[in-house]
């Protein structure tokens, strides 16, 4: 055995685990970085502001009495219950897409042409799709021209312009704008089911709406959660471009939503202290969404 | 009496009545399926057939009711600084979705094949902080980038989008480097690479799917955006277009055509970024849900 | 220089998954020496922790005289085929077969020449444009070794290479591998689950069960001198029957009590055997092709009835159980094939125009030279070294 030797391999100190978490490691930091800096730090922030009067350059600690205040204020309230209202658009936005990508899934002619006019519309920003709303609803606007093209001219609206109707109105819009985003959804997770298993289905005897039920359904429970949470926090943030252009949250706080009333309260009012606790009552009720859709379906499963 | 092992009579089996005519019953089924999906079609196009038409009046042809005209086009960059605000979209996207995918992608390769201790708990945290809604963090990230001196031009806001869009990016690239075989990476290394070397010369580009999945979804996301632009892109001049239009609109003095074609021209890119990157889509949503 | 040498090497897993025992082996330059043993052996992580893809726990392994536990794999200069190729999906063939010599810096000039020498050895000229998914799998596995000889390494280690192959084309890549391996005159660390691609590729073979070495020797010896009788049941297709039963040494010959059959084996092992005069529980092991059929007035036979029979062409298996004997779990050391009818004990392979029916009752015999004893408790060989 001869002593010349190769050149001297680089030998490390370090185990191969250890290289490889360490890399690990770096390799996560910037975005570690980013989400803790941008969004981890404003939520402690928040909590904290949410115990001051805060204009945004100073803050002043007054303790719970912006809480009490808060929780006193009707507007809040109000709020509150134009978010629950919405909840209701929410089985309307799942449901409809759903029928909709079945329909696609049974590959009529042009389906694939089909499925991209349907998704065109996520395209758009919501400020476009609310300009056009706006222009649909309003009083000199689309839905009463077809509405006096059917001769109804007595069941004309402005359904924009009085508060029992503005939020419906939002709603039916916020709809329409998730059409797109969950049908694209339903159609991939239908993509995913094994045709196999419906075949076997069918030859077992079973009808269309049993196979839908029992195979279908189930098998889709993944993406109808997704597809849930998204809608719902979509509800609770993206929607604000809706009401700005829409309705700038009236008439008075008609459709006002949390969402809207924290720029509210915080730019046009100024009043930095309660819109951060009116954001992190609108995180917390994100998260008990999310943690109340996770129990259902884990219970059906 | 039937059992297991002995074959049932002919004559014990009901009787069953002659179905329809299959082939017959399937053609009508099949219109009805196209003619519904034409009304579906129909609605979900006629934000557009507004915009169009909408579009091509002019100011007080809009407010008597008809006609038809270019003027509220031809005098489109006199109304709305159309250019622009285009330029400034481009830049706050561009800028936003590459800061994403620099972040995401070693990220995601971190998650699904350097795994170090805590890894699995700070990925749950990275992928729960796609719930938060923006509002939540409004105020506080407002005056903190207002602090660092960001809210005049793209920077603050760039930031914000950037911080926005991590946490999905992450979870699908993390999810469709599971998917890579772990050999690969292995024959990476006994080739000579280190780490980055794998990343950047072997796993990314298999990635190209996930890439563009994430690149549609937030281009679009970012450019149809409000709220952060308005708030952290102070100076008006490096307006995003989606920002210039809800201003004017909810300023109600703007002449509706011109809105309408500032519309038309502000969806335009991500209808084209969409159209474009379909086929990956599909693909990469599908990495997305299957774990 | 490129031998290797594995000084007791050791993997833990976790707490207390011994993966690999004090594994020690020494491979000499340019030796083809193949790793065998059933899942979950130790071999696939013995071969990666001579890659460099595994941690050491204990010991070391040296290339070429000096001892690697802690170099890079890049720094080993050893190549390696995957079990599933890894081919590099977005590169083509010759990018595939170039890629490490890119990564090392070799010249544009350089790469090609001797991509192109890879190529021609392996026959891939036609495909160098071709992506993997457009090549088959015996293509796939071509371009997988194109991609280690690529490199002059200072030693091959092959992860299975030829387990995702058809058996036709098993069989011709095998006699391909050795044939590269032959030429290019690299040591070469291979390892199967398949004990044919054992007995025919390598010059040496390494039996390991459960983390532990059981023998390293020449395929021949492995087969005709087992060290236990794990190595002697695993070596061979069909497998050695191993029958437990009673053995007690005379002068010139081995009395074999199976059940409340006894059968005589005229031969002389007490000397090249340690069997007490006492008696002792063995292990008997006899070759299916050792077994002779014989009528019944031959003397030491052993009675026996056909239970099973398979035509193979070229020979005919035969399954046998003991007559008078009742179904006794113990006399088949290692694992009865279940019948409806009784267990059978022995294995016996005949020339293909015999003709023997399922029921009829045979006398067989035990060839003399050819038994194996192993002690019962520990599985060793009796036979003295």
């Amino acid at each position: 055995m001869s002593l010349i030797s190769a050149p001297v391999p680089r030998v490390r100190r370090m185990t191969l685990r250890r290289r490889r978490q360490l890399a690990g490691f770096l390799f996560a930091l910037p975005a570690i970085a980013l989400v803790v800096g941008f969004i981890g730090v404003p939520i402690g922030q928040a909590v904290y502001y949410s115990f001051t009067q805060w204009n945004g350059l100073t803050s002043k600690w007054i303790g719970t009495s912006t809480w009490t205040q808060a929780f006193h204020n009707s507007n809040l309230w109000t709020a509150l219950q134009n978010n629950a209202l919405l909840l209701l658009a929410v089985p309307f936005a799942l449901g409809l897409p759903l029928c909709i990508a079945a329909l696609l899934h049974q590959r009529v002619a042009g389906w694939r042409i089909f499925r991209s006019i349907y998704f065109l519309p996520t395209a758009i920003s919501w400020v476009v799709l609310g300009l056009v709303a706006e222009r649909f609803f309003a009083y000199q606007g689309t839905l009463n021209s077809i509405i006096h093209a059917l001769g109804l001219s007595s069941v004309t609206t402005n359904m924009l312009g009085y508060e029992s109707t503005a939020l419906s109105a939002l709603g039916i819009t916020f709809v329409f704008t998730m059409i797109g985003t969950n049908t694209m959804l339903f159609l991939t997770g239908l993509a995913t089911l094994d045709p196999t298993l419906e075949e076997a289905a069918r030859i077992d005897g079973a009808s269309r709406w049993q196979i839908f039920r029992s195979i279908t359904l189930p098998h889709l429970s993944r993406f109808i959660q997704l597809a849930f949470v998204m809608t719902v926090i979509a509800l609770f943030s993206a929607l604000f471009s809706l009401i700005f252009v829409m309705t700038g949250g009236g008439p008075g706080y008609a459709t006002t939503t949390m969402e809207f009333l924290i720029y509210q309260t915080g730019f046009n009012q100024g009043d930095f202290g309660t819109a951060a606790l009116y954001g992190l009552i609108l995180f917390v009720l994100t998260g008990i969404v999310g943690v109340v859709q996770l129990r259902l379906i884990g219970s059906n499963e | 009496m039937t059992t297991l092992l002995t074959p049932p009579n002919d004559t014990e089996r009901a009787e069953a009545p002659a179905p329809l005519s299959r082939p017959a019953k399937r053609k009508f089924g099949r219109w009805v399926l196209f003619v519904v999906m034409v009304a579906v079609a129909v609605v979900m196009l006629y934000p557009f057939w507004v915009m169009i038409v909408t579009s091509l009046k002019s100011e007080a042809q809009f407010l008597s009711g008809g006609g038809f005209s270019w003027l509220s086009w031809k005098s489109l960059s006199a109304t709305i600084p159309i250019g622009q605000e285009v330029l400034s979209s481009t830049i706050v996207c561009s800028a936003s979705i590459l800061i994403i995918l620099l972040v995401g992608l070693p990220a995601g390769f971190a998650f699904s094949k350097l795994r170090f201790r805590t890894s699995t708990a700070v990925f749950l945290v990275i992928v729960s902080a796609m719930m938060v809604p923006l509002q939540a963090i409004l105020m506080p990230e407002f005056v903190n980038v207002t602090r660092l001196g960001l809210t005049g031009g793209y920077a603050g806001a760039v930031l914000v989008y950037a911080a926005l869009g991590t946490p999905f990016s992450v979870f699908l690239f993390t999810t469709y480097f599971r998917g890579v075989p772990d050999e690969l990476i292995e024959a990476g290394i006994v080739d000579g690479l280190g780490y980055v070397g794998v990343m950047w010369r072997l796993v990314v580009p298999m990635a190209v799917p996930a890439i563009a999945t994430v690149t549609v979804l937030q281009f679009i996301q970012i450019w149809d955006d409000l709220l952060v632009g308005l708030l952290f892109i102070q100076n008006t001049s490096e307006r995003p277009i989606t920002v210039g239009l809800a201003v004017l609109a909810a300023g109600r003095t703007t002449s509706i055509p011109a809105l309408m074609a500032g519309s038309l021209i502000s969806a335009l890119p991500a209808m084209l970024v969409y159209l474009g990157f379909q086929r990956y889509l599909v693909k990469g949503l599908t990495m997305g849900i299957d774990r | 220089m490129a031998e290797i040498t594995f000084d007791a090497v050791t993997k833990i897993f976790g707490d207390d998954i011994r993966a690999v025992d004090e594994l020690s082996l020494h491979v000499a330059d340019g030796e083809f020496m193949v790793l065998v043993g059933p899942s979950g052996c130790g071999k696939t992580t013995a071969l990666r922790m001579l890659a460099g893809l595994e941690d050491i726990t204990a010991g070391t392994i040296s290339i070429g005289g000096a001892v690697v536990n802690n170099v890079l794999p890049k720094d080993r200069d050893v190549a390696m085929v995957f079990q599933n190729y890894a081919l590099y999906p977005h590169m083509s063939v010759e990018r595939n077969i170039g890629f490490a010599l890119k990564v090392r810096g070799d010249s544009k000039s350089e790469v090609k020449r001797k991509v192109g020498e890879a190529a021609s050895i392996l026959h891939l000229n036609d495909f160098l444009d071709r992506r993997p998914k457009a090549l088959s799998g015996g293509q796939r596995q071509r371009v997988a070794m194109g991609r280690a000889i690529v490199r002059s390494p200072r030693a091959f280690l092959m992860d299975e290479p030829l387990s995702n192959l058809d058996a036709k084309l098993r069989v011709e890549m095998r006699l391909e591998i050795a044939r590269i391996q032959r030429l290019l005159g690299v040591a070469t660390v291979y390892v199967t689950h398949d004990q044919v691609e054992a007995m025919t590729m390598g010059d040496r073979v390494a039996v390991l069960r459960d983390g532990k070495l059981q023998q390293v020797d020449t395929p021949q010896d492995l087969y005709d001198r087992p060290a236990n009788d794990f190595v002697a049941g695993f070596m061979g297709s069909p497998p050695m029957n191993l029958i437990r039963c009673h053995a007690r040494a005379g002068d010139d010959r081995v009395k074999i009590i199976i059940g409340d059959q006894t059968v005589e084996l005229p031969w002389s092992y007490t000397s090249s055997h340690d069997l007490p005069a006492s008696g002792l529980d063995v292990v008997v092991g006899v070759r299916p092709e050792d077994v002779i059929i014989t009528d019944a007035t031959s003397p030491n036979t052993l009675k026996t009835r056909v239970e099973r029979r398979e035509a193979l062409g070229a020979e005919i298996l035969v399954h046998l159980s003991r007559v008078d004997a009742v179904a006794d779990a113990s006399t088949n050391a290692l694992g009865a094939r279940g019948d409806l009818s009784r267990p059978a004990v022995l294995v016996a392979k005949m020339g293909p125009r015999v003709k023997i029916d399922v029921g009829d009752v045979l006398s067989v015999q035990i060839s003399p030279e050819h038994a194996h004893f192993f002690d019962a408790t520990t599985g060793l060989t009796l036979r003295r070294r």
